[in-house]
């Protein structure tokens, strides 16, 4: 049990400061685009399932520490392929996850981009709150996890707490980057106009760091995702993280590789939605900057 | 065009114009002190007159743009329009910047309709937007966005944007300098064609020599820093002006000339 928990604890700690800048979308069709991208891809998982098959057969790893991926596949479909009403299907575990990290997600990121957004407005705001951001952000805030669950108690609020905790700092830190990088001639127009400071703010600042905001919503997702998880680790009734403690419990390596799938298969699939979402609202890409 | 005269704010009188921007003793230091930008500035800018301002670079000829347009303060002086002195941007006044500036997230109908949408619900004349962008040649780009016009049309844009609250001074930062030569001399008869149809008052800055005597009235050089206004030459040429019409007209190389050489004594250009 303590072993999956250092893991996870490692990678939250490892969560960065700098705010991810906005991606660059010139030059993306340059390299493994297209039909010959996607073999390529495919020939490697190939490659890596071949091997790791093979690896596991011949060096005589025992399954308790690397399961086959036929034993992975197995234990990943019997979990899919159960009423999704089954207690022992992925299917309510996931289902919760998801909404509480979900909940989670909106309200941190909503105080993120709230805060971030009174700190990018007002000098006064962002001397009061930005040491403290730093100082809050610094701390690897898993750490605090057992302290949530003792204010929240073992249900959901807890882990609402703590996906809200992991993802408000992205968005804060982001959205703050990109309300400040706004293009002076931009302000000058505005002023020019004898616009209102939420005038400027709704028509010129907004969208201009919407990029800066998505790329910040991208990480607030995954780490929602995370924080999650980590909850569920320290005391659920339900959730993935409580199937990946009971696998590990009764030594089902599968169990948890399987389990491991599906979380990754969910980052990805946010990512994409984030993604998506981001191609429609931000149409104008970087054509926007000079 | 026709609609467009329709909303000049003068009446067609006869009789000299009177002076609807007045700048008297105009000082202007930047407040770490360490740049002198201008100094005792003195200009007249009469109402439905073209002037266009040259200088060296860094002369001083934006922050003097900036301050008619109520963006930057200034030391000493006055600074009049029609009597009233200038404190902050105003209705009265539409400013043209530097590569357009158009934003990216809105439409060219957006942007164009923008200024009517902020600044609160001050009284004053609307342009018809349909109208203004059918005479700057944009009917059809309406619905598109800023990156899929080119540079031209996105300073022609940027030229509806400011005329549309109807103001009666039209300031211009180098509107043009962005642009490839053969679209800017376009670039300068719409102008000309605009500008005749509303008869505002225009107050144009440019680096360029031919630009300054194809679209002014009058031309106003001025020193490098701190900028002065050093002279002030009328142009005779009649107008409409075409770009061949005014390289051929007698008047035209000595203005150039003259122009140039007080650019040159400045150490510049």
């Amino acid at each position: 049990m303590s072993e999956a928990k250092t893991t996870i604890a490692a990678d939250a700690v490892a969560i960065e400061t700098a705010p991810s800048k906005p991606r660059a979308k010139a030059g993306k069709k340059k390299a493994g685009s297209g039909a010959s991208g996607t073999a390529i891809m495919l020939v490697g998982l190939v490659l890596l399932f071949l091997g790791w098959a093979l690896a596991v057969k011949y060096l005589d790893v025992p399954s308790y520490i690397l399961p086959s991926p036929v034993a992975v596949w197995h234990a990943l479909w019997s979990g899919l392929a159960v009423s999704p009403t089954s207690p022992l299907g992925y299917y309510l575990p996931l289902w919760g996850t998801l909404k509480n990290a979900f909940i989670g997600l909106a309200i941190g990121s909503g105080l993120g981009l709230t805060l971030g957004s009174l700190m990018a407005e007002s000098r006064v705001i962002e001397k009061l709150l930005m040491p403290y951001a730093f100082a809050l952000q610094s701390l690897p805030k898993v750490a605090i996890a057992p302290l949530v669950v003792i204010w929240f108690g073992f249900g959901d609020g807890s882990k609402i707490a703590i996906a809200a905790l992991l993802a408000f700092f992205p968005m804060l830190i982001n959205s703050f980057t990109g309300l400040r990088s706004v293009e002076p001639e931009r302000i000058d127009l505005m002023r020019s106009l004898s616009a209102s400071r939420f005038e400027t703010y709704r028509i010129v600042k907004l969208p201009n760091a919407a990029p800066y905001i998505f790329a910040g919503l991208d990480m607030a997702v995954v780490y929602a995702l995370l924080g999650t998880i980590v909850a569920e680790f320290l005391g659920a009734q339900q959730g993935m993280g409580v199937v990946i403690t009971q696998a590990q419990a009764v030594t089902d390596v599968a169990g948890v590789f399987a389990a491991l799938v599906i979380l990754g298969a969910m980052g990805i699939l946010l990512h994409g939605i984030v993604r998506g979402m981001e191609a429609r609202i931000v149409h104008w890409g970087d054509r926007g900057r000079k | 065009m026709a609609a467009l005269a329709q909303t000049q704010t003068i009446e067609p009188s006869a009789g000299p114009a009177r002076d609807l921007i007045r700048i008297r003793n105009l000082e202007k230091t930047y407040s770490d002190g360490s740049v002198h930008a201008l100094a005792n500035i003195n200009l007249d800018i009469k109402e439905g007159e073209f002037v266009c301002v040259v200088g060296p670079s860094g002369c001083g000829k934006s922050t003097l743009l900036r301050i008619l347009a109520g963006l930057d303060d200034y030391d000493s002086g006055t600074v009049t329009l029609d009597g009233t002195p200038i404190t902050g941007p105003s209705r009265d006044v539409g400013v043209v910047f530097q590569a357009a500036n158009l934003l990216p997230w809105l439409t060219v109908r957006e942007n164009v309709a923008l200024p009517l949408r902020v600044g609160g619900k001050q009284k004053g004349q609307a342009e018809d937007i349909d109208r203004l962008l059918d005479v700057a040649g944009l009917k059809d780009f309406g619905h598109r966005y800023p990156y899929e016009l080119s540079g031209g049309m996105q300073q022609r844009a940027g030229i509806c944007r400011a005329l549309v609250r109807s103001p009666r001074v039209l300031l211009m930062d180098e509107p043009f300098g962005a642009l490839d030569a053969l679209t800017r001399e376009r670039m300068n008869l719409e102008l000309q064609r605009i500008w005749q149809a509303s008869r505002k008052t225009v107050m144009l800055i440019t680096h360029s020599i031919s630009e300054a005597i194809f679209l002014a009235d009058r031309v106003v050089v001025m020193s490098a820093r701190p900028g002065r206004v050093i002279r002030e030459l009328e142009v005779p040429i009649p107008r409409p002006r075409s770009n061949d019409s005014i390289i051929s007209h007698p008047s035209y190389p000595a203005l150039a000339k003259e122009i140039r050489g007080l650019l040159n004594a400045q150490g510049d250009e």
